[in-house]
C-alpha cells in the first residue's frame, strides 16, 4: 500500500573559500566599436559561467550580452584565476570583471565628457550609449567614444582588477572568525510515495525556494537547481559506493552503480527568492552547490512523514526502508507473554 | 580488416577498420564525427546515442561491420547550413543543455521518439531519454524542450522531411 | 563643427524619440537596490539591461550541433595513447616493478614509473598524494606506472605485460575504527586522524542544564561519485624550447600549473595549461591527476601524449565524496527553540588529504545549520583510511550535514508535536543573526526562502 508523506529541509551554505584567499583577476578591453572582450582564467564546467561573465561585463558596460565574448581557460593568456570551486565564480570573478569593467568605462568616460560637455562624474553607460545622467537626450554612442578613445586619442579602454573575498581567520580553539564573505539560502520540500510492501519510494515533486543574491540569469539558476536536486535525490534513494572486505570497489561501472535517469525526477517547482547583496555584482551571490545540499534531507523527512520511520543512514534504499518499517511493526506488537 | 560502406547523415563513407571497431569508434576517430561521446564504452550511460536505421542505438555496442550498409544520422546531421533543427533550437533556448557532454545522445534520442510520435505524452518523453544519464541538467528542461519540439514539428510540417 | 557640438545638433532633433527608447524596457518604478528578473524576452542576448535576462548560451548553441571540442576529441598528428596500470590492492609495499616485457612491445613508445617523478607529490593541503605510486599502495586505485603507445588497445596489452610484486601490508577502511590508537596507521608514522576542526560558542553544558527537553541521534552517509559524463582526460605535449602545454579537464587552471610546476620541476613560465570546455566537474576536476605522468610520457616519447579515464577509473581513481558519520545533541525549550547544540563529524578521509580540510572546515562551520543557538559545540575529525580518496564534491559536507541536521530537527518536532516549518521559523537566522563563529550575517533569506517553499508546495499546518 502507498503512504504519502511530505518533509521540509532548509539549508544555508558560504560562497568562496573557508578564510584562505580565493582571488580572481579579470581583464575586459572595450573593441573600437563599442563591443568588447573578456579575459578570465576560469574555467566552464558546464554550469554557464561564461554566460553570466559575460552579462556582467554587459551591464557594466551598458551593452548587450551578445556584445561581449568571453576568453577563458588558458594560462597563456587569461589572468590567473582560483578556479569553478567553492559556488564562487559569480560573486568572485563576476566582481574582478564588474571592477575591470568599470576601469575601462572609466577611460571611455575621459573621452566622452568633454564630447558631451559634462563632468566625467555626471556619465553613464546605457543601451550602448554613453550618456549624462537624468538628461539622457545628451549622449553619444559607445562605439563612438571607444574609436575616439583608441585611435584618436591614443588611450585605449582596457581595465584590469582583481578581487578576493573579505575574511578574518577563525581562531584555533573556538573557531571564532568570518570564514566566508557572504551565504546563501535555500528550502526544498518534498512529497514522496512509500510503498509499505516493498519499500519503494517515489518522489513526486518538489518545490525549491533559492536564494541567490540576484540572479543574474533565471534560466541558468534553474538549471542549478534541478541539476542539484537530481543529485541530491540520488544520494536521498539510489548512489553508492560499495568496497569488499579487502578495499576493492564492488560496483565501478554505471551499471551497478545508480543514479538518477529520466524516470526518477519528480515535478520540480523551482523559485528564485529575489535578494540583493550590496557586496556581489549587482548584488549577486551564487547558487551551483547550495541547490544539491537539501534534497536529501527533504526526502527523509518525507518518507518519515509517510512512513513513520527515521532512516539513518543513506542512502535510502528499498531495503532500507523495508526492514526500518518492518522493525517499526515488531516493535509495536503488543507483547505476547507465554501463558 | 574489415570494409564497411554505409551512409551517414546522407553522404555514402567507407573505411576499413580492424574487426573488433565500435560504430562509435568509426564515427569518431575515421569519420572525423565528434559529436557522439564515449562515456563508459558499455551501453550504461546513452552518450554515444545515434540512429541507425530508424533506432536510437548505443553506437558503443554495435561493431561497425554491423552498420554496413545501413542508414546512420547522427548530430551532425540535424542541423541544415541555415538553420537548426527545431530539437536542436529548442534544447537551446529552454538552457537543456550544461556541459553538453550527454548532449548528442540525448538529441538524438529525442529525435528518435520525434520521428515515431510528434504528440508524447511527458512519460513517453521520459521514457525515450531513460537510456541518456545526464548528471548535469536533472533532465527537467530536456523534456521541456522536447515538448517546445514536438509542438513546433506539428506546426511545420515540411520540417518533418529531414534526411535519414 | 566639433563632436561636442555635433552631438548637441542632434539631441536638439528628436528628444522624444531618445526618451522613449532609452526608457522602453524599464518597469514604471524600479526598486533602489534591485534587479527584477526580467520576463523572457525575444533575443534575451540583445537586451542592453543584461541582468536579469534569461539569455541563452553561446557555448550551448555549440553543444546542440556536436560541435563543442572536448579534450578525447581533439587529436594531435603522431598522438599517442597512455594508459595507467592500477594497483588492484588497498595497502601495499611494491617490491618489484618490470616493465622491461611493456617496453619491448612493438607500437610502445613509452613507459613511466614512480620514481622517475621528479617531486611525486602534490595535494592542496597536504602533499600526501603521488602522481604514480613508488613504494607504497594506499588504496586499490593508485597507479603504479604508466604507458603510452600507437593505439589504446595495445597501451591496454601492454599494462598486462607490467609485472609488479607486492607484499600486502594491513590495511583499515572504517573510519571510526582508523581513529584508535591499535589502528593500522596508513601514512605511518602520522596518526590516521589528519586534521581536525573545533567551534566553540557559549557553554552547551548550560545550555543543556537549562533545557526542557534534549534529543540525541547518529546520522551517516555514504561515499559517492561525480559521475560527471566526461571522463577526466588530458594531451600533453612539449615544443622544441621544452615548453609543455597540456589541455586538461582541470577547472582551476592556475593550480593546475603550480602543481605541474612542483611535481615536474619547471618554472611556471614554461607551463600552459589550457582547459577547453568541461564536461562535468563537480569538485572532481579540481586537481591534477595524470597530467604530470602524461606530461613525462610525452617527454619520453617525443609525441603528444592524451590519456582518458575509462568509466571504472573514474571510481576507483579519482575523488569522491566524503562520507560522514554525525552525532547530533540538541536542548530546546517546550516551546522548540533550540538552546544548545553538540556535534561531533567523523569524516572518511579516504588514502589521501585532497581537499579534505576545506570538506572539514565548512561542514563544521553549517554542521548547527541556519538557526539562532547561543550554545553550540561543533568538533571534527577527518581520517585516513585505505580507500579511494575523497575530496571535493558539490556541497563540501554541507549535503551530509543537512541530511543529519534537518532530519534531527523534525525528530524534535514530532516529539513536540510541532509542525515541521514552524520550528523551523521559531528557530532560523534572521537579518544581522550571528553564525555560529560568531559572523554577523547580512543577506539572510532563510525565512523567506521556507515560505516561499511552503507555499509552493501547499505546505498546511495539520491540526
Amino acid at each position: 500500500m502507498k503512504k504519502r508523506g511530505r518533509g521540509i529541509a532548509c539549508m544555508w551554505y558560504p560562497i568562496g573559500f573557508t578564510v584562505s584567499a580565493n582571488p580572481s583577476a579579470a581583464t575586459v578591453k572595450v573593441n573600437e566599436d563599442g563591443t568588447a572582450t573578456v579575459l578570465t582564467g576560469t574555467v566552464e564546467t558546464g554550469q554557464g559561467s561564461l554566460t553570466v561573465l559575460a552579462q556582467i561585463a554587459a551591464e557594466a558596460l551598458g551593452i548587450a550580452t551578445d556584445d561581449v565574448h568571453v576568453v577563458s581557460a588558458d594560462t597563456d593568456t587569461t589572468p590567473m584565476d582560483t578556479g569553478a570551486i567553492a559556488s564562487r565564480t559569480t560573486y568572485v570573478t563576476g566582481n574582478a570583471i564588474w571592477l575591470a569593467a568599470e576601469a575601462a568605462k572609466a577611460i571611455l568616460f575621459e573621452t566622452a565628457a568633454p564630447m558631451l560637455g559634462v563632468k566625467v562624474s555626471q556619465l553613464e553607460a546605457k543601451d550602448r550609449k554613453i550618456q549624462v545622467k537624468n538628461f539622457p537626450q545628451r549622449n553619444v554612442s559607445i562605439g563612438e567614444v571607444a574609436y575616439r578613445s583608441q585611435v584618436v586619442l591614443g588611450h585605449p579602454a582596457i581595465g584590469s582588477a582583481s578581487w578576493n573575498p573579505p575574511t578574518v581567520a577563525m581562531d584555533p580553539e573556538t573557531g571564532q572568525g568570518k570564514p566566508f564573505a557572504t551565504y546563501v539560502y535555500a528550502t526544498q520540500i518534498a512529497e514522496v510515495d512509500v510503498d509499505d510492501e516493498t519499500g519503494e519510494v517515489e518522489v513526486l515533486r518538489i518545490a525549491a525556494a533559492h536564494d541567490c543574491g540576484t540572479a543574474i540569469n533565471p534560466m541558468l539558476v534553474e538549471g542549478q537547481v534541478e541539476g542539484g536536486i537530481s543529485m541530491g535525490l540520488g544520494m536521498a534513494l539510489q548512489e553508492e559506493m560499495l568496497f569488499d572486505a579487502n578495499g576493492r570497489l564492488i560496483n565501478p561501472n554505471l551499471t551497478n552503480y545508480i543514479m538518477p535517469t529520466s524516470l526518477d525526477m519528480p515535478e520540480l517547482h523551482v523559485d528564485i527568492v529575489q535578494g540583493f547583496d550590496p557586496t556581489g555584482p549587482f548584488g549577486a551571490k551564487g547558487v551551483g552547490e547550495p541547490t544539491a545540499v537539501p534534497t536529501a534531507a527533504a526526502i527523509l523527512n518525507a518518507i518519515h512523514d509517510a512512513v513513520g520511520v527515521r532512516v539513518t543512514a543513506l542512502p535510502a534504499t528499498a531495503e532500507k526502508v523495508l526492514a526500518a518499517i518492518k522493525a517499526k511493526r515488531a516493535a509495536e506488537q503488543p507483547k505476547q507473554i507465554p501463558a | 580488416m574489415t570494409d564497411v560502406t554505409l551512409t551517414v547523415n546522407g553522404q555514402i563513407r567507407s573505411a576499413s577498420v580492424p574487426p573488433e571497431t565500435t560504430l562509435l569508434q568509426l564515427l569518431r576517430e575515421h569519420f572525423n564525427l565528434t559529436g557522439a561521446k564515449l562515456g563508459c564504452d558499455v551501453g550504461d550511460c546513452g552518450a554515444c546515442t545515434v540512429i541507425v536505421d530508424g533506432q536510437a542505438v548505443n553506437s558503443c555496442l554495435m561493431l561497425a561491420g554491423q552498420a554496413h550498409g545501413r542508414e546512420v544520422l547522427t548530430v551532425e546531421g540535424l542541423a541544415t547550413r541555415d538553420r537548426l533543427h527545431p530539437i536542436q533550437q529548442c534544447f537551446e533556448n529552454s538552457g537543456a543543455l550544461q556541459c553538453g557532454f550527454c548532449g548528442p545522445g540525448a538529441l538524438m534520442s529525442a529525435k528518435a521518439l520525434l520521428d515515431e510520435n510528434l504528440n508524447p505524452t511527458t512519460q513517453q518523453i521520459r521514457d525515450a531519454l531513460a537510456g541518456n544519464l545526464c548528471r548535469c541538467t536533472g533532465y527537467t528542461k530536456m523534456i521541456e524542450a522536447v515538448q517546445d519540439a514536438a509542438r513546433l514539428l506539428r506546426d511545420e510540417p515540411r520540417l518533418k522531411l529531414t534526411h535519414a | 563643427m566639433n563632436e561636442h557640438s555635433r552631438i548637441l545638433e542632434r539631441e536638439k532633433v528628436d528628444i522624444a524619440e531618445t526618451l522613449r527608447e532609452a526608457d522602453l524596457r524599464l518597469p514604471a518604478v524600479l526598486p533602489r537596490e534591485s534587479y527584477p528578473i526580467e520576463p523572457v524576452t525575444p533575443d534575451a542576448r540583445q537586451q542592453t539591461r543584461a541582468i536579469g535576462q534569461r539569455a541563452t548560451r553561446a557555448d550551448g548553441r555549440l553543444h546542440g550541433l556536436g560541435q563543442t571540442k572536448y579534450i578525447d576529441d581533439l587529436s594531435f598528428p603522431g598522438m599517442l595513447y597512455a594508459r595507467i596500470k592500477r594497483a588492484g590492492i588497498a595497502s601495499a609495499r611494491i617490491k618489484r616493478i618490470d616493465t622491461s616485457a611493456a617496453e619491448a612491445m612493438p607500437g610502445v613508445m613509452a613507459v613511466l614509473t614512480g620514481k622517475e617523478i621528479p617531486v611525486n607529490s602534490f595535494g592542496p593541503s597536504f602533499q600526501d598524494q603521488p602522481v604514480l605510486v613508488d613504494d607504497l599502495v594506499f588504496h586499490a586505485g593508485d597507479g603504479v606506472a604508466a604507458v603510452a603507445a600507437v593505439t589504446e588497445q595495445i597501451a591496454n596489452e601492454a599494462l598486462e605485460k607490467i609485472v609488479v610484486e607486492y607484499e600486502p601490508l594491513p590495511a583499515v577502511f572504517d573510519p571510526i575504527e582508523a581513529m584508535r590508537d591499535d589502528a593500522h596507521k596508513v601514512h605511518a608514522p602520522n596518526s590516521n586522524i589528519y586534521a581536525t576542526k573545533v567551534i566553540r560558542k557559549g557553554d552547551v553544558d548550560k545550555g543543556f542544564a537549562e533545557s526542557d527537553h534534549i534529543f540525541e541521534g547518529r546520522f551517516s552517509t555514504q561515499m559517492i561519485e561525480h559521475v560527471s559524463l566526461e571522463p577526466h582526460a588530458a594531451i600533453a605535449d612539449w615544443d622544441a624550447n621544452g615548453r609543455l602545454t597540456a589541455y586538461a579537464t582541470i577547472g582551476r587552471i592556475t593550480l593546475a600549473r603550480s602543481d605541474m610546476a612542483r611535481t615536474l620541476k619547471l618554472p611556471m613560465s614554461r607551463i600552459r595549461i589550457v582547459g577547453t570546455v568541461v564536461g562535468g566537474n563537480f569538485g572532481g576536476k579540481n586537481e591534477i591527476t595524470q597530467e604530470p605522468a602524461l606530461a613525462l610520457l610525452s617527454k619520453k616519447a617525443g609525441r603528444p601524449v592524451k590519456g582518458v579515464f575509462t568509466r571504472g577509473e573514474e571510481f576507483t581513481s579519482t575523488t569522491t565524496r566524503h562520507p560522514i558519520v554525525m552525532d547530533y545533541k540538541t536542548g530546546v525549550t517546550k516551546n522548540g527553540r533550540i538552546l544548545a547544540r553538540q556535534i561531533r563529524l567523523v569524516l572518511d578521509g579516504g588514502a589521501y588529504c585532497s581537499w579534505s580540510e576545506t570538506t572539514l572546515g565548512k561542514a563544521c562551520i553549517l554542521s548547527p545549520g541556519p538557526y539562532k543557538i547561543d550554545n553550540v559545540l561543533a568538533e571534527a575529525f577527518v581520517v585516513y583510511t585505505n580507500k579511494t580518496m575523497t575530496g571535493a564534491m558539490r556541497g563540501f559536507g554541507a549535503p551530509q550535514v543537512c541530511f543529519a541536521y534537518e532530519s534531527h530537527m523534525d525528530d524534535i518536532a514530532t516529539a513536540l508535536k510541532m509542525d515541521p516549518l514552524e520550528i523551523r521559523l521559531l528557530n532560523a537566522f534572521d537579518e544581522g543573526s550571528p553564525s555560529p563563529t560568531g559572523q554577523v550575517l547580512h543577506s539572510v533569506v532563510v525565512k523567506e526562502t521556507l515560505r516561499k517553499a511552503a507555499d509552493r508546495f501547499g505546505w498546511e499546518p495539520r491540526s
